[in-house]
């Protein structure tokens, strides 16, 4: 097990070290240097060459990279020129807001999904079952943005019952986590119900219900327990997909969070942030595939880790 | 499981509930107000890079001093000052202090203050000191300080209204102290965080406390937050509500709503360095070929007049100039009697989505026309670099002007040297020169207008409207008035009648 | 039933295509008159079937010609990425060796980010303009291509027919083109169908952002967005777009969905 565990947070190094590869590329195959950025355009040459010698654009690009990578490997990305701080602690300033989006969206989307899957699961091809399945086709295709607005419009505007954007109050959560929500509750939702209508047909469910055991308990006792496994896997998996999520629901509703602002930074072109916030969701994203795995593999004897790529 | 799965809901909404703060406190009965914040407040300090922001600069306001503002009627009010006077040159400024001033940790107010946080303001080098360059504070004696400036200098009063004081010995990036800063403004800072920043009363204020406990801005940077929660009562104060949604807004019963004409004008720049728009002429003709009445008319029917000069009505050195009449006919003919090539395309830029439907209207106006605009909308950050560069054709600005006086735009913006629009010419320079040594105020006045009357003529950049700010605050409260700026005081807030 | 997918997209491709033809609509045109009318209004060129926006600009129009930049991206996106996805899959399946790690560790980084964040970074970063949104959105859309050819080429490389053209000395290329590449078109068009939708959600997103498109060309995402600042007064601009793109993403799911269903094989992508 330990061995394995290693073995993963290695290769998990080698992925961020191509992550902070990739986002180095980008930014420097952008237009636009760092350097007029900083300075503004009306600087003067010795401005411009003193900026550029100090940020070492000077040098060839394979010691920049390589100087970077040292700077990377301390979590020193620089200095925002919008905020004038270092850009690393502005990120981890926005994490909270981020994870708590996250964390009660995600809390929604396994209680609601669930329980949809069940209701759906246990009677394949009822009314019930197929009323769910259009609702999760439904919930998986519509625009986030747009249901986010629709919400707004709804439950802001014409019924006034909650505050449209900004944070604060646990008011202001509810609109952005529903609607973040929704996608995955969709995906919990279809996954259950295949598994929960695969066990229902298993032997053993009949053994069960002969023995007299209620449908409730038959479903709580053996259906639930057998689903939980791929939901597991599936919300962990979906980290990335919710964080991606996150960024445009944050943005719909003004949530202080981590992906407003990366959009910000990146529509001001403040790379330093820019390159902080992806380098740190990658690393978020890695660990949790990682921590899934590990949960997978215990909640599943069977399941033996080092197969898993 | 079923217990791991409660643990993630309980920590999901233990979460929520430590990281989030308890709301409405706007509630009846309380002395609390909350105010709306447009703009994000990212740095109290007044002599630090982001201090002369609109943002920044009313949470300033609530806990420093200066020695002097401006009233929301225009006028000059001593704040640590009681008495100003200028020698005859009026390079050189007295005044006279307030006596028995604290600060709000009991600590009094000195000369020595107000000279050292000048030399701050100077070092720091905020975008407020450029409008001082090579001026100097010294104290005579404990009760006076003398300002001199390198060459004369009027406008001296109304731009101190921008200058902050501090107690002596605060350092360039003290974070130690804008945490608990200390200051002799009418509040105190309670707490100050990403999203909201609170005020208490500050006891020890020269002019007595504020009467309510507490005064809490709210980061609310959408605007459909923000009339959300002033409808709900959540926000007791709100300002900058668009045309769109004023009526919503007045039907509310609850409500007061008031517009207030502001210090803003929208300004659109040509660039006159660029051989396009070289001729006054063609300048003319584009601004000819622009039918503002109409927009003025559909877009700000409640918040927009056309504008009748170069800076707005209120501000000193306003002169009225003839009105620019709407004829594409003419402005087509001009064009092309110019040699205006149609195939060009020229770049309007601008920055806050706000003005987006403003600027796409002129867009329109002008394409009817054969021009061929570019439309590029910028963050602010990259408009500003832009702005300074010359990067651009046409330019979009609200231009405001805090400190009510011409000296400060007309003065500042178009000589030759200031380098912001591309247009140069020497009379012109001449004219803002006199105007800003000038010490009498009619004089200035005269000769402010007749430097208008050349921007306006040679169109340096079109004027199209004078903007008013739209206020609307709770019934419950008193005190409030709007300030023309957009930086309303909090000091003389009640709650109740 | 089964045809409703079929005929929904058809009409989704005729009003793309042809639509412009018989609409006409100027974004830069404003006619502030008949500004904010809601669905139904006689406004000065007709009637405005779906309400003006904030410009008065007819929104069915925007609706129309915004189907075709959404199809044109998605289908420009879709096959970019086919081929580069299909390319790389089975050449690093059949091949194996260290091609097929460097593969699979490529896509290990490129999953360590969030799709739409990769494609904001990536678009935001250059000049707006279609090309930059296309390949933004390539960018990770190739994966899932790549990864379901991949296991099919490893596993037909094995198939009798293959070993035997191999022993044959048939060059190897050919065996990749002749015997490879034909059983993973079923999977890929149904995998085709099921990125088509991701990736036009994905445009409009980034309309949304107001990232990746020039400010001339018309989205559903940036009309979406225009009319948020309208919500209280206007929400048929903010609504009748987005549920044209809903339904439509609907509907290729549900295809997506029945061909996936006779095709088999599916790319997991996050």
């Amino acid at each position: 097990m330990f061995r394995v565990i290693v073995k993963r947070l290695l290769t998990g190094v080698l992925v961020m070290w191509g992550a902070a590869s990739l986002i180095f590329l980008i930014v420097r195959v952008a237009p636009g240097d760092p350097v007029t950025i900083l300075l503004g355009t009306d600087a003067s040459a010795e401005q411009i060459a003193e900026l550029t010698a100090s940020l070492g654009l000077d040098r060839p690009l394979l010691s920049q990279y390589l100087t970077y990578l040292t700077d990377v490997a301390r979590l020193d990305f620089g200095r925002s020129y919008l905020l004038g701080q270092p850009a690393m602690p502005e990120v981890l300033e926005r994490v909270p807001a981020t994870a708590e989006l996250m964390l009660t969206s995600t809390a929604i989307a396994v209680v609601v999904g669930l329980a949809l899957g069940l209701l759906a699961g246990s009677r394949p091809g009822s009314i019930v079952d197929r009323i769910v399945s259009a609702c999760t086709i439904a919930l998986q295709s519509f625009p986030t943005f747009w249901v986010g607005i629709m919400l707004i419009l709804a439950f802001a505007l014409a019924f006034r019952m909650l505050p449209s954007a900004g944070a604060g109050t646990p008011a202001h959560l509810v609109l952005p986590s529903v609607t973040l929500a929704l996608p995955f509750t969709a995906i919990v939702a279809r996954l259950t119900r295949t598994s929960v209508a695969e066990t229902m047909g298993e032997p053993y469910i009949q053994t069960a219900r002969s023995k007299g055991l209620t449908e409730r308990q038959v479903l709580a006792g053996h259906a639930l327990r057998n689903s939980l496994i791929p939901v597991v896997t599936v919300v962990g998996l979906h980290m990335g997909g919710l964080m991606g999520g996150a960024v445009i629901v944050e943005n719909v509703f003004a949530w202080p969070g981590l992906g407003s602002l990366i959009v910000d930074a990146v529509s001001n072109r403040d790379y330093a942030v820019v390159q902080a916030a992806t380098f740190l969701i990658a690393g978020i994203v890695m660990l949790f595939n990682l921590v899934t795995d590990l949960v997978y593999s215990q909640l599943d004897p069977r399941i033996r880790l080092d197969g898993a790529v | 499981m079923r217990r791991s799965l409660a643990i993630v809901a309980v920590a999901a909404l233990a979460l929520s509930a430590c990281t989030t703060t308890t709301g409405g406190t706007a509630g009846s009965g309380s002395t609390e107000v909350v105010v709306a914040g447009t703009y994000p407040i990212d740095s109290i300090d007044p002599h630090g890079p982001q201090g002369g922001g609109t943002g920044p600069q009313m949470a300033e306001q609530a806990i420093f001093s200066r020695l002097l503002r401006v009233k929301p009627d225009g006028t000059l009010e001593g704040d640590l000052a009681t008495a100003w006077k200028s020698d005859p040159t009026a390079s050189e400024w007295t005044f006279t202090l307030r006596q028995g001033v604290k600060f709000s940790d009991g600590k009094p107010v000195t000369a020595k203050d107000i000279v050292d946080s000048f030399k701050r303001f100077i070092d720091l080098k905020g975008t407020n000191s450029a409008n001082f360059p090579g001026y100097t504070l010294a104290s005579t004696s404990d009760t006076e300080v003398v300002l001199k400036a390198p060459k004369p200098d009027a406008a001296i009063p109304r731009k101190l209204a921008v200058f902050f004081v501090l107690p002596s010995g605060v350092t360039a990036n003290d974070t130690a102290f804008f945490e608990r800063p200390v200051g002799s403004g009418p509040f105190r800072l309670e707490r100050f965080s990403p999203n909201e920043i609170v005020f208490v009363p500050n006891e020890h204020h020269y002019g007595g406390a504020p009467k309510v406990s507490k005064v809490t801005v709210r980061k609310m940077p959408e605007l459909a937050a923000r009339l959300t929660a002033l409808r709900t009562g959540e926000v007791d104060i709100a300002w900058g509500i668009p045309d769109d949604q004023l009526p919503a807004v007045q039907g509310e019963s609850s409500l007061t709503v008031q517009t207030v004409q502001s210090s803003a004008v929208f300004t659109m720049w040509f660039n006159s360095s660029i051989p396009a728009l070289k001729e006054a002429a063609v300048r003319r003709a584009l601004w000819q070929a622009i039918d503002f009445q109409t927009i003025i008319k559909q877009l700000y029917p409640q918040t927009g007049t056309p504008s009748e000069g170069v800076v707005s009505a209120n501000t000193l050195g306003f002169v009225k100039q003839e009105p620019v009449r709407h004829d594409p006919a003419a402005a087509k003919a001009a064009l092309t009697a110019a040699g205006f090539d149609f195939n060009q395309k020229l770049r309007l830029q601008f920055a806050n989505a706000e003005f987006r439907p403003f600027n796409q209207a002129v867009v329109s106006e002008l394409q009817k026309i054969g021009v061929q605009v570019d439309l590029l909308e910028k963050e602010q950050a990259v408009f500003t670099k832009d702005l300074l560069a010359l990067n651009w054709d046409i330019n979009f600005q609200q231009l405001s002007n805090p400190t009510l006086d011409a000296a400060n735009t007309i003065g500042r913006l178009y000589p030759c040297a200031a380098k912001r629009n591309g247009y140069c010419n020497p009379q012109l320079d001449q004219l803002l020169a006199q105007a800003g040594a000038s010490a009498d105020e009619k004089e200035r006045v005269r000769l402010y207008g007749e430097a208008a009357r050349i921007i306006w003529q040679d169109a340096v950049g079109m004027f199209p409207m004078a903007v008013k700010h739209a206020y609307a605050w709770n019934k419950r409260l008193s005190g409030f008035t709007p300030d023309p700026n957009g930086l309303p005081s909090f000091a003389g807030l009640q709650v109740g009648s | 039933m089964r045809r409703i997918p079929y005929v929904v997209l058809a009409i989704y491709a005729l009003v793309g295509g042809l639509g412009p033809l018989f609409i006409d609509y100027n974004p830069v045109r404003a006619s502030l008159e008949d500004r904010l009318r809601g669905p139904g209004s006689q406004v000065s060129t007709g009637i405005a079937w779906l309400g003006t926006d904030g410009l008065g600009r007819d929104v069915l129009a925007q609706v129309v010609y915004g189907a075709r930049t959404s199809v044109v991206i998605g289908l420009a996106t879709v096959v970019v990425s086919c081929v580069i996805g299909v390319a790389i899959g089975t050449v690093a399946g059949y091949f194996r060796g260290w091609l097929d790690t460097v593969l699979a560790r490529g896509i290990d980084i490129l999953l360590a980010f969030p799709a739409i964040l990769l494609t904001i970074v990536i678009a935001g970063a250059f000049e707006r303009s279609v090309l930059v949104v296309v390949t933004a959105l390539s960018a990770t859309a190739w994966i899932s291509f790549a990864r379901v050819t991949r296991g099919i080429a490893l596993s037909t490389r094995e198939r009798a027919w293959v070993q035997a053209a191999r022993v044959l000395g048939v060059p190897r290329i050919s065996i990749l083109v002749r015997h490879i590449l034909p059983f993973t078109a079923g999977p890929v068009v149904a995998l085709a169908t099921l990125e088509f939708a991701l990736v036009v959600l994905a445009e409009a997103g980034l309309s949304f952002l107001g990232i990746g498109l020039p400010n001339s060309a018309v989205s559903w995402g940036q009309t979406i967005a225009n009319g948020k600042q309208y919500l209280a007064t206007a929400w048929w601009i903010s609504a009748l777009p987005g549920i044209a793109l809903s339904l439509l993403i609907v509907n290729i799911g549900i295809l997506g969905d029945q061909l996936t269903a006779r095709y088999g094989q599916r790319g997991r992508r996050s």
